[in-house]
């Protein structure tokens, strides 16, 4: 009963789902080619909404556009989830005056560092210091940075600013500060503004434009804005035809640029950020130190990398590969020899090693846990909602949650949680989540190996709607069973793509998709394109308020 | 309510003694300023009026917690005690439950206490659905002040609850050098000091119009959500604008105002533990100096988050997985609740050590320190732990313990609190939340 779709209004499409997922249950090569028919399915389109740009995606689109060289501001308005998501959050957020303050002073400092001498600035102008130089600035950097030309109002107003300011201040480059401050700081570029138009081929429908096509593809494939050559397939009208937007699309899905794009996804639906603000008692876990949480969340990207995009693996087999890449602090954590003096290395477990796939990343598994201990209930609810996209009902108000101590009947976690099992207001919940969570249990609270549990042994069988098993190799087999593992990818990347939970509309939409994925072989290479190439992508719809243009 | 004009500041008077010349002169005390009674100053306007919100997560153990008598002869309970310091100085109002519904623990509660308005919640979508109250006031009370409210926090990575509306969050600093930095950097001008003449505050306010230009143009091409966000946006580029057109403003002419120790960079843990006394001192510093050089008139202090797992010293486990998993009484939740109650006490009593004409900077201010939930434990809304610090300039008594017999709404008192502060509001909260009534029992006779 709890196997249902985590989003609004999705509850009910999963059966559907595992239904038809059981029929094409194919493994890879099965020689579909998933590549030139893209999914058809009408699909009942949604209003484009404002995006914040993230603080990965603000900077990511500063370095993109300005180099490498530049000092990236950090104090930015933070990231706010909503559902389990930033990209749900970014579309719904607004900005603080606090943001304002911090925008004013972020923008400030980039546009100092652009115009002070160097190769930032030698970078930026290809003219002599004049009014017409700082035209052309302004509006090739409005450009990348507004991800569109600015209309001749627009460039007339930053314009004006930075020859208000030269004129000022006497200085050209001082003046030019405050044209750049001005299109880092408006909601042009601090929101992605995709709005929609009509569509010439179909009255009445709204498409995404040319423009707002290039800002999709980029941020969702490279986590940031477009380029130059993006731009420039918007300008010749491509991105709205099927012929052209295929093209860019393959050329951005076999481009390095994509692994940002793919690691800022799963930071998203895993949470992998919170690992930089990992604390553990450094009493209880000697390895424990601020070095852990980026080197865990660093060794998950390069496995996802590694196995999504260079292997083209299929996706399932994340929950079951022994290949990983370690740096020193992990291996030390992990009780292996270092594969490399520095850095990262590759490592396989071996075949009886209790460690194998996601779950045994201490990315996972610490961040799942608290700060002096393990927990089977927190890492329950993290395979629950972000794996299996479960709705896991809210603990209770109200009730007494005390878990007994450790004594001498009750010394390891799971003889204490029996008492969540035992207890009925607790139970319809902790079932949900425990069984699971337990088969981690000879995972410390850092993620390393152990046998005993206060001394004593640690039974680490579990149970995943039906499927029993032994231990974590086990829980990664039956996860890699799971109907709904590959259905919750489609719906999170779905969520993360357009800036909204699928909603019962987009249900035949999400199905073909899942269809065409298992079909596929379980690539998320090969999802991804067709998830672009799909009306769900590509439509918009007027706000539904009636008001707005266009 | 009154307030204190800018035109007749302190130097606009020397000034004009001094014939017009542009003279500076510093005088370090404004005795000569104020009223014979030193409740005001020389020309009349009151000292500016301040509300705060002190808040802390994870709740108390109400058995510990709750006075027996009640009125002015109430002892400290054992949660209590820390704060036996400023005992004279606090109200305990017990008795209270959050009526507007307890769906989501740690945070109905304060989104019920402080919006007066239940949780919305859609399927694995929450939000807020009003303002909360320190916004609420900053709104009415910030026009005047170089920030509209300052939003502070102690323990690392402080998220805050303070929002202007749904999914409108107002982020927290929670490092005491970056909030220094921000208050008392660049754009802040100590009293006997003259602003500094920047060309450059025109330009950045011609940028500021342009970009709120921007986003008025927005508004009408997108949808109501967005509008609402648009306008938020909008709103919040007014006021830096607002802000820098004050840069060039005499600074407020206030005795105690100084400028505060820079605090550390950094405030490493200690043992995986946040050094959460030492943090708590250099933000207190932070806002004792930012209210008394009148920078801002609302606050909101997040010594910790709703269901923050912090490590405290001595604690076996994080202070909420300690709430639920801690045996028998508790001893080291005990001991948490009275940290923090400690903690408590050192901001009361840093407002209440800075004078201000015959009282001190507390007695012009009002602190409502409360929780996430009154039990933590049980994730409960009634019995809901609230603590009142300073009068809000003689409006509300101190010292005094007031019990809700028949578990009245905390809107209640969120409405008792507004008029305090002189707002003219006439109910608080929406649905179960809604009050139309303030509390009454606490008002200075």
């Amino acid at each position: 009963m709890f196997v249902t779709g985590g989003w609004t209004g999705l509850r009910g499409w999963s059966a559907a789902v595992i239904a038809l997922s059981a029929l094409v249950s194919c493994g890879p090569g099965v020689g579909f080619d998933a590549g030139d028919a893209p999914v058809e399915l009408q699909s009942e389109p949604r209003p484009g909404t404002l995006r914040r740009l993230t603080t990965a995606q603000y900077h990511n689109v500063l370095r993109d556009v300005f180099g490498e060289e530049l000092v990236l501001p950090t104090r930015l308005e933070p990231d706010v989830a909503s559902e389990g998501l930033l990209a749900l959050g970014a579309a719904r957020s607004s900005v603080s005056p606090r943001g304002v303050e911090q925008y004013e002073e972020a923008a400030s400092q980039v546009a100092v560092q652009l115009t002070e001498p160097g190769p930032l600035r030698d970078r930026l102008l290809s003219c002599e210091p004049g009014a017409a130089c700082a035209r052309e600035t302004l509006a090739r950097i409005g450009r990348l940075l507004w991800r569109r030309p600015l209309s001749a109002g627009e460039l007339g107003a930053v314009d004006g600013i930075a020859q208000q300011a030269s004129e000022a201040l006497s200085d050209f480059h001082l003046g030019l500060r405050y044209g750049l401050s001005a299109l880092l700081q408006s909601p042009h570029f601090l929101f992605r503004v995709e709005l929609g138009e009509p569509d010439p081929d179909d009255e009445g429908q709204l498409r995404y434009t040319d423009w707002e096509m290039a800002s999709r593809l980029s941020f969702l494939l490279w986590n940031s804005g477009p380029d130059g050559t993006l731009l420039d397939a918007a300008e010749r009208g491509e991105l709205v035809t099927d012929a052209g937007l295929t093209t860019t699309l393959d050329r951005m899905l076999a481009s390095e640029r994509l692994e940002q794009g793919l690691v800022s996804f799963f930071d998203d639906m895993l949470d992998l950020a919170a690992l930089e603000t990992l604390t553990k008692d450094p009493t209880i876990f000697i390895q424990a130190d601020p070095q852990v949480g980026p080197s865990a969340r660093e060794e998950t990207h390069r496995v996802l990398i590694h196995h999504l995009l260079t292997q083209d693996g299929d996706y399932r087999d994340l929950m079951t590969t022994p290949v990983t890449f370690l740096d020193r602090k992990l291996a030390a954590i992990y009780a292996v020899p270092a594969p490399a003096r520095e850095g990262f290395g590759e490592h396989a477990w071996a075949d009886d090693s209790p460690r194998m796939g996601l779950l045994g990343h201490a990315s996972i598994l610490a961040s799942n846990a608290h700060p002096t201990s393990s927990s089977a209930t927190l890492r329950g609810k993290f395979i629950r909602e972000r794996l299996l996209c479960a709705a896991v009902p809210a603990p209770p108000v109200d009730v007494n949650t005390a878990l007994p101590e450790p004594s001498g009947n009750t010394r390891t976690l799971r003889e204490r949680v029996d008492e969540h099992l035992e207890n009925e207001s607790c139970a319809t919940c902790h079932a949900f989540l425990d069984p699971i969570g337990l088969s981690l249990e000879k995972f410390d609270g850092l993620g390393g190996y152990r046998e005993l549990d206060n001394g004593a042994p640690i039974d680490a069988s579990g149970e995943l709607d039906g499927v029993a098993f032994d231990d974590a190799r086990g829980l990664g087999r039956a996860l890699r069973e799971h109907p709904r593992l590959p259905a919750c990818l489609i719906e999170t990347l779905y969520a993360y793509a357009t800036g909204h939970a699928p909603g019962a509309a987009e249900v035949p939409l999400l199905e073909a998709l899942q269809a065409r994925f298992v079909a596929d072989g379980h690539r998320v290479r090969g999802l991804l394109r067709q998830l672009v190439l799909s009306p769900g992508f590509r439509r918009a719809a007027a706000p539904a308020d009636g008001e707005g243009a266009p | 309510m009154t307030r204190r004009s800018r035109a007749i500041s302190r130097r606009t008077v020397l000034k004009g003694l001094l014939g017009g010349s542009v003279v500076t002169i510093a005088l370090p005390t404004l005795d000569l300023f104020v009223n014979g009674n030193g409740t005001a100053f020389a020309d009349g306007a009151a000292f500016p009026r301040r509300f705060g919100l002190w808040f802390w997560g994870n709740g108390v153990q109400p058995s510990r917690w709750v006075p027996e008598a009640t009125g002015a002869d109430w002892e400290l309970t054992e949660q209590l005690t820390p704060l036996q310091a400023v005992r004279d100085r606090i109200s305990i109002v017990s008795g209270l439950r959050v009526h507007a519904g307890n769906d989501r623990a740690h945070e109905s509660g304060p989104a019920g206490f402080l919006t007066g308005a239940p949780l919305k919640i859609e399927g694995e979508r929450e939000t807020i659905q009003l303002p909360t109250l320190d916004q609420v006031l900053a709104l009415e009370l910030g026009g005047e002040t170089r920030f509209r409210s300052l939003e502070l926090g102690v323990a690392p990575f402080t998220e805050g609850r303070c929002f202007n509306g749904a999914d409108s969050r107002v982020p927290v600093e929670s490092s005491p050098h970056a909030a220094f930095e921000r208050i008392f950097g660049a754009g802040f001008t100590a009293p006997g000091e003259d602003p500094t003449p920047d060309p450059t505050v025109a330009l950045r306010r011609s940028v500021l119009d342009a970009v709120s230009e921007d986003a008025r143009g927005l508004m009408s091409r997108v949808g109501a959500g967005d509008r609402v966000r648009l306008e938020q946006h909008f709103d919040a580029i007014r006021e830096l604008e607002l802000r820098l057109a004050r840069l060039q403003d005499d600074p407020p002419s206030l005795a105690a105002c100084a400028l505060p120790a820079e605090p550390a960079e950094e405030y490493p843990d200690v043992q995986g533990r946040p050094p959460l006394t030492e943090r708590n001192a250099a933000m207190t510093e932070v806002l004792a100096m930012a209210l008394a050089c009148d920078q801002t008139r609302v606050f909101s202090y997040w010594f910790s988050d709703p269901l923050s797992n912090h490590l405290y010293p001595g604690a076996e486990a994080g202070h909420h997985k300690l709430t639920h998993d801690e045996p028998g009484d508790q001893p080291q939740v005990n001991t948490i609740v009275q940290y923090i109650m400690d903690n408590l006490r050192v901001t009361i009593e840093r407002l209440s050590a800075i004078p201000e004409g015959d009282g001190t900077l507390l007695d012009n201010s009002l602190v409502l320190a409360t929780t996430d939930v009154s039990h933590g434990q049980r994730h409960s809304l009634d019995e809901y732990p609230v603590v009142l610090a300073g009068t809000a300039c003689g409006r509300l008594q101190q010292g005094i313990h007031h019990r809700s017999s028949s578990s009245e709404n905390t809107s209640k008192l969120a409405l008792t609190i507004l008029q305090a502060m002189g707002v003219q509001r006439d109910s608080f909260g929406m649905e179960e939340g809604e009050s139309t009534e303030p509390l009454s029992g606490l008002e200075a006779t």
